[in-house]
């Protein structure tokens, strides 16, 4: 389990990470989802406890990272695909790793050969492609067979295999009761990767909230509804994939249907409502929504309306 | 690559027992917080041989020892015939028996040690680039992620270094003197390798070159990068002596005996030089020109981000 509390990293006049409070549990995946820039990086290091937090804190397994007594086996990183000297071999950079923590070649040779590197293991680091590095960089965080892993945009410059590939590992390693915290800032990856989402923006957590929450609204509206009669309203509403909640006396929350075929159901059955309020769309649009404007480096494309949406089509 | 690769091979938790229990089906949360690893964590002596290993599979740096060795073997025998010539003249030529005279007499001691500033230059620039290099090409993050006390691999680190930087300019030192020695034996000149004088100078310039790759390293912890680091020990050790030469005023003549490069000769002196440092302040010198930036460079690690 990792757990962020009030964390905030500054740099000079830039606050990267801006009071992030969140908690990233234990046997499932949770998906840190945010545009480039975002501070998904710098959340990551600090948990790793390579950049310092300007204020607040983090822990894992409710230790802080240097505080561990073996760090290697407890936590595993992937921060950069490059975080290794070029100039040396795949195997030597992992047998140095191992070292440290008394972790047998035996494991060096499983993790090379977990992670597809066998051929090129005796290699110049420097030579291997970005999917090359990220292997390697994988291969390096699972070396103490830790029981926390953590990915930073691990899918990167792999091949459509080698996504797959990590894509099975991370559930894989969640199904064993792991605790795994993997960055993207696709959002198509997210959804099928990732059982919990973290969606950050410009430092800040903008949705802390369950996939199934952001597959469920996609592309459907939530609408508050007021009526006085919520029982009524609630069957005649009911259908495959509108799911009606009664929020309050007479107030309840439709989703899955427009407001306009709500109010179309309440006309022919005379009930009365007397609020009709679309609420924020789903989760994959209020991000969209809300990292527009939190997007560091803007593209062309991506100001229109929404269009190339990364979502997985619809 | 077989495809057999891109199989989500279960990892292998047999290795280590200490997350014994954890089967497929635990739930979320339940092992959270009391699954502290139980297996050997980075204690010294395992930081010490994974920077040992790293320090041995760079090739870079195997040939950079390789050359110190080659330098300071070929500067001693040249030196030996270069010695060797100037008391063959001496014996001729009365100003040059004059010259020779006046060095002490005894030249020859010297002979084995005569490429120590090249090795100085060569190790204290490997020091530098073993710490700048993690920074460069991104290592650090795996290092210090293994080991993220920090200190530890930095003082590893800094160990490595300098067993190496004293036993290889010992090794070579002991080999220039093998070389040069028939070489003065055809000039008719003498050199004892077991004679004190010899011992304390094969001794005190490995020290000395030990302390030079310590404060390479240092530089390298502080600036975090190669050029930079290096540029700074050349300025250090081989511009400030001339720079502090040419600068009128008795300030830099008395500040040139205290640059770390103006330490070896008052210690290796037989009899005290006039105007110079005594040996064991000399020495003092020498030790604070490596607590000094070694210690910087600790407190700047722990504190700066990776």
């Amino acid at each position: 389990m990792i757990e962020a509390r009030g964390l905030t990293k500054v740099y000079g006049e830039k606050t990267a990470v801006a009071g992030v409070n969140f908690t990233v549990e234990a046997g499932r995946v949770t998906g840190f989802l945010g545009p480039n820039g975002a501070g998904k990086s710098t959340t990551m290091r600090m948990i790793m406890g390579l950049d310092r937090p300007t204020s607040g804190s983090v822990t894992v397994n409710g230790v802080p990272f240097d505080r561990h007594h073996a760090p290697l086996r407890d936590v595993g990183a992937l921060l950069d695909a490059k975080a290794v000297h070029t100039s040396r071999s795949a195997y030597n950079h992992l047998r140095a790793m191992a070292a440290t923590h008394s972790i047998p070649k035996k494991r060096v040779h499983e993790v090379i050969e977990m992670t597809g590197l066998a051929d090129v293991a005796k290699k110049k680091v420097g030579g291997f492609s970005l999917g090359m590095g990220q292997r390697l960089g994988i291969a390096a965080a699972l070396l103490g067979d830790p029981q926390t892993v953590i990915l930073d945009e691990p899918v990167n410059g792999l091949d459509p295999e080698g996504v797959v590939w990590v894509r099975n590992l991370v559930k894989y390693l969640a199904s064993e009761g792991r605790t795994v915290f993997l960055s993207s800032h696709l959002m198509s990856e997210m959804a099928v990767t990732a059982d919990h989402l973290i969606v950050i923006g410009r430092g800040k957590i903008i949705a802390d909230a369950p996939i199934q929450d952001i597959i469920n609204g996609k592309g459907r509206i939530r609408t508050r509804v007021r009526t006085d009669q919520p029982d009524q309203l609630m069957q005649l509403l009911a259908g495959d994939g509108v799911s009606v909640e009664l929020q309050d006396n007479e107030l309840l929350e439709v989703t899955g249907l427009d407001p306009r075929r709500i109010a179309r159901a309440a006309l022919d059955s005379h009930v009365m409502i007397y609020e009709l309020t679309p609420l924020q769309a789903s989760l994959e649009e209020a991000y969209m929504e809300l990292t527009k404007d939190e997007v560091e480096y803007h593209s062309l494309i991506t100001t229109g309306d929404h269009a190339p949406v990364p979502s997985g089509g619809n | 690559m077989s495809s057999t690769t891109f199989e989500p091979t279960p990892p292998s938790r047999g290795e280590h027992g200490g997350t014994a229990g954890n089967t497929a089906n635990n739930t979320a949360g339940n092992r959270a917080g009391d699954s502290l690893s139980t297996g050997p964590g980075p204690s010294f002596p395992r930081v010490l041989n994974s920077e040992f290993i790293k320090f041995r599979t760079l090739l870079s740096t195997l040939i950079l020892l390789g050359c110190t060795v080659l330098v300071v073997v070929g500067f001693g025998a040249l030196s030996a015939w270069g010695t060797g010539q100037f008391a063959e003249a001496a014996s001729t030529d009365p100003e040059a028996a004059a010259a020779f005279a006046a060095q002490g007499g005894d030249l020859a001691v010297g002979v084995p040690t005569s490429g120590i500033a090249f090795a100085q230059l060569i190790l204290g620039s490997l020091g530098v680039l073993l710490m700048s290099s993690e920074f460069t090409t991104g290592m650090a993050r795996s290092t210090f992620a293994a080991v993220p006390k920090r200190l530890p691999a930095f003082a590893a680190k800094l160990l490595v270094v300098m067993v190496t930087a004293f036993v290889l300019t010992a090794a070579s030192v002991f080999l220039a003197g093998l070389v040069s020695l028939p070489i003065l034996d055809n000039y008719n000149l003498n050199l004892d390798l077991s004679s004190s004088q010899s011992v304390k100078m094969l001794l005190i310039n490995s020290l000395y070159v030990a302390a030079v790759a310590a404060i390479g390293m240092a530089l390298g912890a502080i600036i975090r990068n190669s050029a930079g680091g290096i540029m700074s020990l050349v300025g250090l050790f081989f511009v400030a002596p001339i720079a502090f030469q040419l600068i009128p005023g008795d300030f830099f003549v008395e500040a040139r005996k205290y640059l770390p490069g103006n330490t070896v000769e008052p210690m290796i002196a037989v009899e005290h030089l006039p105007d110079a440092l005594e040996a064991w302040q000399a020495a003092l010198v020498l030790g604070a020109w490596v607590v000094v930036p070694v210690v910087l460079a600790a407190v700047l690690l722990k504190k700066r981000d990776v």
